[in-house]
């Protein structure tokens, strides 16, 4: 029913658009318009399309509480608890659907008949009343089509609306998203101490699990738990791992792709880099866990070292492959985007390609291969996949590129693996982890935009 | 004495002849103008005098340029130091993104010029004052020279090519970028200049080319129509072409 309504709005909006144009072009026939005939179309087409959808979202937003609340009106009286109202609704709404199977009661059957009665009303009205606004707004709009009539500029003033709109929805949900992170985290505060969080050395969630839900919660029983300390420090760590990796070898490719390869070999090359950016990091995750991880282990061996299956090295390694791209293309393009003028001005001087390149080209670059660089670390520390797969779970607190360590990320991922309970320590470290995480890739973020931004004004 | 002689020089970029069987000798210490209308070749034949055109991947050059009777379109020519001899301005001014001070060192410290701090500061300093900058700079060398005016740019670039000494400076339409002011401060210095070093300017004005140079080449569509004194191609030009250039029936 409900996509039926929404397909007849925007049908409606279509032909009234030409309904619209139509007229425009017949009072075209003997007067000058104030707009073009398509803008008349718009302008139609907005006055039929957009109450009426405004009407039909409201509706279907606010009609369940409103029918909830009709239905309940009869018991809140009672003085029954918000839990048995809401279980009560719950069956009431199972049994209009005949799918309930508990006991039966004339309260609850008269109930549900209630609820039907009360659905059908809703949903004819909601046709009724949304077709009769668009058709009277259709109306409103058509009459007040002439040859003055000023269409262009609402139709401006009600895109710009819809623009609006649209960015409005994206940093709200931010918004949200932040909020929903830091409420969760102050109340995870508030059981165990920030002290604890950030210089704690023990990370050992599994301890949270044993709680019985039903006892009260004693904080004390967790002091230990909750030290971030070693998962911080493995982050770092798998990240440096990745950026010692993928630096070198990306910056090094990303100057010769601008610099020193032809344009037939760039052609191929360029994409064929972009494609490792492209692969799922699932896929580098097992490459890392089932190549990597006992390749190093049995290179290890013959060695005669104690290396880990599950390795930082392996998992830091994968990941500097991972991001090799993003900095290969990136410094590419900011390298290929300096002056041809500069360089001619060395070469003139008589510099070699080398030297133009290491002090010329390289620092007026160099704003641009530091943000792809800080994009590249932003990458590695909120990298999941490839360390949950590759380097294993337990938060060791330990410089040994060779033993297993965990990340932020990793973390998360096993505190809300299977069963989880809402206002829990054990589900709120996640927050608190996720908002620390979020906290050092905005700080990175901002440096990165600050750095590129100071150094532009000043080169150019 | 011929500084450089250039014999049969065509240039092709790729398919297109863009300079044919061009001949024309250069003399020593004099400011040779080269004049004719946009695309006849000039630029390109000033960038032959240094190899400049390497740097262009479809460009060919062949005949002979001799500087100092040396043949630079041999194979083996080593065109560090080739560009060593032979500086090169621009039309865009092009400072190099860093310090007034680093754009005038950089040419000593590739080529090895300099053995400690203080000859550094002198070459930069003398550098400056032949460029006639040093006293609008001197307060500020070690602040980015893409800072600077226009016309401070432009000599600031001349400050950086004179600091290697070269004998020979190819400047391309170095005023077009420039207010008449910086002009006029350009076109002085490049009579100064030429007391230490050969000069071939590229330009599109014919009065400063009357004014600046002592020999003038006019080039049209690829070819040297005509070369000799300034005077003579102003006033007594013998081919029809460099006429009716001159006297601004076409160009």
């Amino acid at each position: 029913m409900n996509s039926v309504i929404f397909l007849t709005i925007v049908l409606l909006a279509l032909s009234s658009y030409f309904f619209g144009r139509k007229k425009a072009i017949l009072i075209q026939s003997n007067k000058r318009l104030t707009a073009l005939p398509k803008f008349y179309g718009y302008y139609l087409a907005i006055w039929c399309g957009a109450p009426a959808f405004l009407l039909y979202a409201l509706w279907s937003i606010f009609e369940p509480s409103i029918v909830r609340f009709f239905i309940l009106s009869d018991y809140s009286s009672q003085g029954l608890l918000e839990g048995e109202l809401n279980l009560f609704y719950e069956k009431v709404k199972s049994l209009s659907r005949n799918q309930y199977s508990g006991e039966l009661t004339a309260e609850l059957q008269r109930s549900a008949e209630k609820y039907l009665n009360f659905r059908d009303i809703a949903k004819w009205s909601k046709v009724v009343i949304v077709l009769s606004l668009l058709i009277a707004s259709t109306g409103y709009a058509y009459t007040k089509i002439s040859k003055n009539t000023k269409t262009r500029e609402p139709v401006e003033i009600f895109l710009k609306g819809v623009f609006f709109l649209s960015s409005l929805a994206a940093i709200l949900t931010t918004i949200g998203i932040i909020f929903s992170l830091l409420f969760q985290t102050i109340e995870f505060f508030q059981v165990i101490p920030l002290f604890d969080f950030v210089f704690g050395m023990h990370w050992y969630p599994a301890k949270a699990f044993v709680r019985d839900a039903s006892e009260a919660l004693d904080p004390s029983m967790y002091s230990d738990t909750f030290g971030a300390v070693p998962i911080f420090a493995g982050t770092f760590f798998i990240a440096l791992i990745a950026m010692c990796v993928a630096i070198p070898i990306g910056l090094l490719s990303g100057i010769y792709m601008a610099e020193y390869a032809s344009k037939r070999l760039r052609q191929y090359a360029k994409p064929v880099i972009e494609i490792l950016a492209g692969i799922p990091t699932v896929v580098y995750g097992f490459f890392a866990a089932l190549t990597v991880g006992p390749f190093l282990k049995d290179l290890g061996l013959s060695l005669g070292l104690e290396v880990s299956a599950e390795s930082a090295l392996a998992a830091g390694g994968v990941m500097g492959i991972m991001i090799i791209p993003f900095i290969s293309s990136l410094s590419d393009d900011v390298i290929t985007s300096v002056p041809q003028n500069l360089r001619d001005g060395s070469y003139a001087m008589g510099a070699t390609k080398s030297e133009t390149i290491k002090r010329v080209i390289f620092p007026a670059a160099l704003p641009g291969i530091v943000g792809s660089i800080l994009l590249g670390v932003s990458r590695a520390i909120g990298e999941t996949m490839i360390v949950v797969m590759a380097s294993g779970l337990a938060a060791n607190l330990t410089l040994n590129p060779l033993e297993s360590t965990s990340t932020i990320t990793a973390q998360i991922v096993v505190i809300l693996i299977g069963d989880q309970q809402f206002g829990d320590p054990k589900t709120q470290a996640a927050f608190a982890l996720g908002l620390s995480l979020f906290i050092v890739t905005l700080v990175l973020n901002i440096v990165a935009l600050s750095v590129v931004k100071k150094y532009r004004e000043k080169y150019e | 004495m011929n500084k450089i002689e250039a014999k049969n020089v065509d240039v092709y970029y790729g398919a297109k002849q863009a300079l044919f069987d061009i001949n024309m000798d250069i003399e020593a210490n004099k400011v040779t103008a080269l004049i004719g209308p946009s695309g006849c070749g000039k630029s390109t034949f000033l960038r032959c005098l240094n190899r400049m055109n390497d740097v262009i991947d479809i460009c060919k050059v062949s005949g002979v340029v001799k500087i100092n009777d040396y043949d630079i379109n041999q194979k083996d020519t080593d065109v560090v130091r080739l560009r060593e001899k032979v500086g090169m301005i621009f039309q865009k001014p092009n400072p190099f993104p860093k310090t007034i001070y680093e754009n005038i060192s950089y040419g000593p410290e590739i080529h090895g010029i300099a053995q400690s701090k203080s000859e550094m500061d002198n070459i930069v300093e003398e550098s400056l004052r032949k460029a006639a900058l040093w006293e609008e700079v001197k307060d500020r060398i070690h602040e980015p020279g893409t800072g600077l005016s226009g016309g401070q740019q432009q000599r600031l670039c001349i400050a950086r090519t004179i600091s290697i000494k070269p004998e020979v400076i190819l400047m391309d339409e170095p005023c077009s970028a420039l207010d008449p002011i910086a002009t006029a401060q350009i076109e002085e210095l490049i009579d100064e200049l030429r007391k230490e070093h050969t000069i071939i300017i590229v330009t599109h004005s014919m009065s400063q080319a009357a004014r600046v140079s002592q020999n003038t080449g006019f080039f049209h569509l690829g070819k040297l129509i005509e070369v000799g004194s300034t005077d003579k191609i102003f006033k007594n030009p013998t081919q029809q072409q460099t006429q009716d250039y001159i006297t601004g029936r076409f160009g």
